[in-house]
């Protein structure tokens, strides 16, 4: 039985600005935006529109200036950036981000140890296409595909009602950005999750439930 | 999330074995140091204990004469009899009862005691040995010390008018003898004489050859105030190598000693003498035994009598162990302080390294505690490791260490001893005010009556000072040790950690992902 329950990110009149200089420079303005589970989200826009910013504020990866974000109406100013990382979202990033000197199972299993599980890691690696055998070499051993791969893993093993991306497929070739989409798409559809995904590639952004573009500091 | 922690830290320690090794080494070298000062200065310490209980402190009983020299002062500027003057100068004696019942109210305090007797008797027909210097001047009778010059001046005869020819000096412990103390004294033939050794004396070689006398022989010598012979009965002969000792000079008990004293100074055996010593279980007790005994004994105050604390024998000892502790201490100080400096700047790097791994850890939700944590359990682990390998050499190396010390403190120390005991009345036999009474009286406990009483020890201790030798530390790793070292280690880390957590704590997860991106 697949979780039926809708979860909802909403994303309240969110603006942001960056001191440049002697000046502020506004990246977002008064953004509004809704993500249900079970669809997967592209954000697409031009270089410097605010997309990563966008990503940062809504994973609470940085700190809220104006507007809300909140999931099931729990509000990120209710409790801390770690704390909603930790229960609610998991990141996976264009360079990966794994942990060098962990193979890919560890990376995976520390990801479920700060959700209290213990499981086998290769549960989760399976379904990304790692085998038992290449989870148990060390990150730098692995491809750039099978890295990115791990690292979607390792968002899926953390359990969290949230996925989201950026520049997933950026660093690799289009048969693994194929396969990488595929699993975002499952990881909406199958397992439930809210996936967000920044994006510039139109691969991406065509198997999306849904594109918003951010075009000066505007969500449309 | 703490299982969590402890793998990743484990993780981190397993596969950065170059870090590892490197910290473990750091450790190791620290830790050694470390260990090596902890136990020189348990080292330091014992000695010090044991300093303490074998030379103690001694406490001297004696004419207080600042205010006999006030007195008479005041006795002057009021015009007053010079007849009483000079009794209030030859007022200050202490009764041997009264030395008796101070040494048993005060039995926990006090180690042993003595006074000495010096009397003058005549040779009658014995040859004496033609003495030289200064000592030669004592034979009338005047000499420093003789009873007749306290508690006796106002007796009925004056020695100076009497045919003095030998000194008469009785003492219950042998050990305590000046000569015997510093070693000049020793003994040629036969043995020393104790409490039971009634007319028992001990004569000088020269003495023994010129009257051709052997151990086991008696002769006669004369009260001089008495006009009454004496027999007496050779037990050993001592040989002297110090200048200013008169061959002429008997050794014997006090109780033989005493029949050479007129009626009145003998007192029906409670006699008088000028200075009696009382040598402290612990030098740390001397202060408390005389605030306790002033009260007790007030009355001393009123003749004229004072105690005087001397704990110049362990004090001059102690100067040397307490620089080597003072050099151990300095020691664990450069280490800790560079120990904390090296750490934190390797801690600082090696977060700085790690910030990618920061970044991403709490990108998955870890608290900063937590990485911190990370850190420390890392740390603590490899610290561990090191402090363990270092508990194995660490003796070996504060052998080395506490020997080094040792020589290039009591170099020093030597030099500095060389001027002291060069220096009359330095130390031993002599370092006290004795007044005009000098050493004239001493005796010994008659309850326990040890003639070498540890005496061993404390002369090679004493010595060991005096001749600036090397100073003996038992270099021996207590668990006390062992345990600071851990405690240490542990605090070093923590105190090292402060500046990395700091930035750590400063950390922004997106700034640094942001920037790897």
């Amino acid at each position: 039985m697949k979780e039926t329950k809708k979860n909802i990110l909403s994303v309240e009149n969110l603006s942001y600005s960056y001191q440049n200089g002697d000046r502020l420079q506004k990246v977002l303005n008064d953004v509004s935006a809704k993500f249900e589970s079970g669809k997967i989200y592209a954000i697409v826009g031009e270089s410097g529109s605010g997309k990563t910013t966008f990503l940062s504020l809504i994973s609470a990866l940085d700190k809220l200036q104006e507007g809300d974000v909140k999931f099931n109406k729990k509000s990120l100013r209710q409790i801390t950036g770690q704390e909603f990382r930790l229960k609610y979202v998991n990141i996976v990033f264009q360079s990966y981000n794994l942990i060098k000197y962990m193979t890919a199972a560890e990376n995976v299993e520390v990801a479920m140890a700060f959700d209290n599980r213990k499981e086998d890691p290769n549960k989760y690696l399976e379904k990304v296409g790692i085998t038992a055998e290449e989870g148990k070499r060390l990150i730098g051993k692995l491809s750039g595909g099978q890295q990115q791969r791990v690292a979607i893993a390792r968002a899926l093993a953390s359990n969290s009602p949230i996925i989201m991306a950026d520049e997933p497929t950026g660093n690799l070739d289009e048969d693994t950005e194929e396969k990488i989409i595929e699993i975002f798409r499952d990881l909406a559809h199958k397992d439930n999750k809210i996936v967000i995904i920044v994006t510039h590639s139109r691969q991406v952004a065509k198997k999306a439930d849904k594109v918003l573009t951010l075009r000066r500091g505007k969500l449309s | 999330m703490f299982k969590n922690m402890l793998k990743r830290s484990r993780l981190s320690i397993k596969r950065k074995l170059g870090r590892t090794i490197l910290l473990t080494l750091i450790f190791f070298v620290m830790a050694n140091l470390v260990l090596a000062a902890f136990i020189v200065k348990s080292a330091v310490s014992a000695q010090m204990d044991y300093a303490k209980s074998t030379l103690g402190g001694t406490v001297s009983l004696q004419a207080d004469m600042e205010t006999i020299r006030e007195n008479q002062k005041s006795e002057m500027e009021k015009g007053g009899d010079p007849s009483k003057m000079f009794k209030e100068m030859s007022r200050p004696s202490v009764n041997v009862e009264t030395a008796n019942e101070i040494v048993s109210t005060y039995a926990d305090y006090i180690k042993d005691y003595s006074y000495e007797i010096t009397v003058s008797a005549n040779s009658y027909n014995m040859e004496t040995v033609e003495t030289k210097g200064p000592s030669g001047n004592m034979m009338n009778g005047n000499m420093p010390g003789t009873p007749g010059m306290f508690g006796n001046m106002d007796s009925s005869s004056d020695d100076s008018t009497l045919d003095s020819d030998i000194i008469i000096t009785g003492t219950n412990a042998y050990a305590y003898v000046d000569g015997v103390e510093d070693g000049t004294l020793t003994i040629k033939e036969g043995t020393y004489f104790d409490e039971d050794s009634i007319d028992s004396v001990m004569i000088s070689y020269e003495f023994a050859e010129l009257n051709s006398l052997k151990v086991g022989d008696t002769f006669k010598i004369k009260n001089i105030y008495t006009e009454k012979s004496i027999y007496l009965t050779v037990i050993g002969i001592y040989d002297t190598s110090s200048e200013r000792a008169n061959a002429n000079t008997m050794y014997m008990n006090t109780e033989t000693a005493a029949k050479f004293f007129n009626t009145e100074e003998y007192n029906n055996g409670n006699y008088s003498v000028g200075n009696v010593k009382f040598y402290m279980v612990n030098s740390d007790y001397a202060d408390e035994f005389v605030e306790k005994a002033n009260i007790e004994f007030s009355e001393l105050f009123e003749n004229n009598l004072k105690f005087a604390v001397d704990t110049s024998e362990y004090d001059s000892l102690a100067g040397s162990i307490e620089s080597v502790g003072s050099f151990a201490d300095t020691i664990l100080i450069i280490v800790i302080i560079a120990a904390i400096v090296i750490i934190t700047l390797i801690v600082s790097i090696n977060v700085k390294d790690r910030r990618y791994e920061i970044g991403v850890l709490t990108s998955l939700g870890a608290s900063k505690k937590n990485v911190i944590g990370q850190i420390a359990t890392e740390l603590l682990i490899v610290g561990t490791l090191g402090f363990a390998l270092a508990s194995v050499t660490g003796t070996i190396f504060a052998t080395t260490l506490g020997k080094s010390i040792v020589e290039s403190q009591t170099a020093s120390s030597s030099q500095q001893s060389e001027q002291n005991f060069g220096r009359p009345g330095a130390m031993m036999g002599g370092s006290m005010p004795d007044g005009p009474g000098g050493n004239n009286s001493r005796g010994s406990r008659t309850d326990s009556f040890p003639f070498m009483p540890d005496g061993g020890n404390m002369k090679d201790i004493v010595n060991a000072s005096r001749e600036g030798k090397k100073i003996e530390l038992d270099i021996n790793a207590q668990p006390i040790d062992y345990i600071l070292l851990f405690a240490t280690g542990y605090l070093v880390i923590i105190l090292a950690l402060i500046l990395p957590s700091v930035s750590i704590m400063h950390y922004q997860p997106k700034e640094i992902l942001a920037g790897k991106e």
